[in-house]
């Protein structure tokens, strides 16, 4: 684990949503929530269902805005960039994991895994030879051909774990990507993911309801009443 | 766009999740490909027809003719016409000698309007003597070359079908022709009239012709008319027929002062603007079939984004900018219409080249002249059919699209 100046920084994060009827009280989430993640450092987030793990990693994504409060990315504010910067910044430094593969069904394994280039206006044949090494660095060799419909849960996650880290990001968020696999394939994606974080020197923020996983990870931070506590 | 256009080409070719969307889609293309199709064939029709007309109408007439403004008569023609058929773009010119007449048969009578011809030269400038279907045009030629004339036998006189028609008269017949320029006598203005016979009967296939223009030689319309040696018009032909106005105003000026030129795009004005109405009016109707296909397209593209939202949001996720999944759907609706449109062309091409060389389509020639239905399809209506056709495809994709890159990931995603 690193010491030095965080690549992950959440500051006196709020997020509240409007009542949707006029009267009702908004959903606040969080309140004051703070956060860092640094370089090769990985942080497990836990909570109940419904307590906004989820919402957490879609604000440290820049897929979502905060009431108020501001995330940083290294030195960049993410929260005051304009929306089309966020995108490019999210090509580039972030690599978002889902709980389901999502997966474009049109798409090959390798072009799936290749997109964010492709979105990024990298040659289709440098594209593809980047996704072919990811494939086959989260054991998908010659599996590149196949669509996603052609390949089992675990192998869809993995081509999922190959597109975001193709654009060879500095932070890693993932949420509960074991959580549509059963027991044997979660640990073995877990591991890959692990051995990937390692080997990448990433920064991970990962959230999971697997508390097997989350003690392995090198911090564990619980999401209550709006605000990260260490579990 | 490489990336937006590899998106959109393969949601085009891929199965779809809710056959329907491939469906309408499938109706899209067709659309398009019918609407531009109908477009090309319809125009190439009008096209044609207007050709035909146009060849016919100015084979048959002067592309350009000249006269005196004041409406009185040239004389001393000769060096002048000598002198004006050797400017720039002339080919022939000929003189003539129109004037108003009533021609009687027994009791039916009709209006007529006269010209005075020299056959050889009215030949060089118009086809109407070639349409004549009885009898010939020969006894027109001028006195001094037919040899021995019997001054028992009335002067020949060549007059349009219907005008027969009208009189009854076939060839042989004698008709007689009364001029409103008679002579002043003590008992006042006494009409000049004259018993002609018919040599021939042309029919050309304009009414306006055919109904009312009848030829005599040069020098009886002269001694009918009290006009020795003038003539009122010299018409000419051009080698390029579109120069009509250009050379006209050069004969103008060669001719002096007192004369003015008309051509036959002013003459036949209203004619040509009433068929590019036509032409007009057709390709709005038709457009409304392309108009129904970009509606087919919104609804394609529409539930299309529908069924994408999650892919987009994941597309988001990992960094495609709402302007990219903006033109991944306008590339699509673009695709739709512009296969539509290749296949339009094709086919309305080939439908049109196929009716113009193997003439299918048969029409009755006594009615439209023509016998069959002419096709000339051209490069400029293919121009303007295909950018009609990506425009309002175009305009058909603003919505879908727009709706696309208003996707919030977030949102689409929470309840996944």
């Amino acid at each position: 684990m690193a010491t030095s100046s965080p690549i992950l920084r959440a500051e006196a994060l709020e997020k509240t949503y409007p009542p949707l009827t006029s009267g009702a009280p908004g959903l606040t989430l969080f309140r004051d929530l703070s956060l860092e993640v640094a370089p090769g450092e990985m942080v497990a987030v836990v909570g109940q269902s419904g307590a906004g793990k989820s919402t957490l990693l879609h604000l440290m994504a820049a897929l979502d805005r905060p009431t108020t409060g501001n995330v940083y990315v290294g030195e960049t504010e993410v929260t005051a960039l304009t929306p089309r910067q966020q995108s490019a910044f999210r090509n580039r430094q972030i690599g978002y994991v889902w709980q389901f593969h999502y997966l474009l069904p049109e798409f090959t394994a390798l072009e799936n895994a290749a997109m964010p280039l492709l979105a990024r206006g990298v040659a289709k044949s440098e594209a593809l030879a980047a996704a072919e090494t990811w494939l086959a660095r989260v054991g998908l060799a010659g599996r590149g051909h196949h669509r996603s419909g052609e390949l089992s849960g675990g192998e869809q996650q993995r081509v999922s774990i190959a597109r975001a880290l193709v654009t060879q990001p500095r932070l890693l968020l993932a949420d509960e990507p074991t959580g549509d696999l059963d027991t044997t394939t979660s640990t073995q994606v877990f591991e890959l993911l692990q051995q990937l974080h390692r080997e990448q020197g990433l920064a991970s923020l990962i959230v999971t309801h697997n508390l097997d996983f989350a003690a392995r990870c090198d911090r564990v931070l619980r999401l209550k009443g709006g605000q990260l506590h260490p579990a | 766009m490489r990336f937006e256009l590899f998106i959109a080409a393969r949601y085009l070719r891929a199965r779809r999740r809710q056959a329907v969307v491939g469906l309408i889609t499938l109706i899209s293309v067709i659309g398009v490909a019918a609407g531009v199709a109908s477009l090309i064939i319809a125009l190439a029709i009008t096209n044609g027809m207007r050709r035909d007309l146009q060849d016919r109408l100015v084979g048959s007439t002067a592309h350009v003719l000249l006269m005196k403004t004041a409406g009185d008569g040239i004389d001393n023609w000769r060096p002048l016409l000598d002198k004006l058929q050797h400017q720039p773009h002339v080919l022939a010119a000929a003189p003539g000698l129109y004037g108003q007449v009533l021609i009687s048969r027994g009791p039916r009578s009709g209006g007529a309007l006269i010209k005075g011809i020299l056959p050889d030269d009215e030949l060089k400038t118009g086809n109407l003597l070639q349409s004549i279907k009885q009898g010939s045009y020969g006894e027109l030629q001028p006195t001094t070359l037919i040899p021995n004339p019997s001054p028992l036998i009335p002067k020949p006189i060549v007059i349009g079908q219907d005008l027969a028609t009208t009189l009854g008269a076939e060839v042989g017949d004698s008709l007689l022709v009364t001029s409103p320029q008679g002579e002043l006598t003590p008992l006042g203005l006494i009409p000049r009239y004259e018993h002609f016979r018919v040599v021939g009967i042309f029919n050309s296939g304009f009414y306006q012709y055919d109904s009312s223009y009848a030829f005599m030689r040069l020098a009886d319309a002269q001694h009918l008319f009290s006009e020795p040696d003038v003539i009122s018009v010299i018409s000419f032909k051009l080698d390029d027929l579109y120069k009509a106005q250009q050379v006209g105003h050069a004969l103008e000026q060669v001719a002096g002062n007192g004369f003015q030129a008309t051509n036959w795009m002013e003459q036949n004005r209203e004619l040509f603007r009433a068929l590019k109405l036509e032409q007009v009016v057709t390709f709005i109707v038709l457009a409304l079939i392309v108009v129904v296909a970009a509606l087919n397209i919104l609804i394609a593209l529409t539930m299309m984004v529908m069924e994408k939202t999650r892919d987009i949001a994941v597309m988001m996720s990992f960094g495609v900018d709402a302007s990219q999944i903006r033109r991944i759907f306008l590339a699509q609706g673009l695709l739709i219409s512009g296969i539509g449109t290749v296949l339009g062309l094709v086919v309305g091409y080939a439908a049109s080249l196929a009716g113009s060389h193997y003439k299918f389509i048969q029409l009755d020639a006594s009615i439209y002249s023509i016998d069959y239905l002419p096709f000339a399809p051209r490069i400029i209506d293919a121009l303007a059919v295909a950018a009609l056709s990506l425009i309002t495809a175009l305009l058909a994709t603003l919505y879908p699209s727009h709706s696309a890159a208003s996707v919030l990931p977030a949102e689409a995603l929470r309840y996944e």
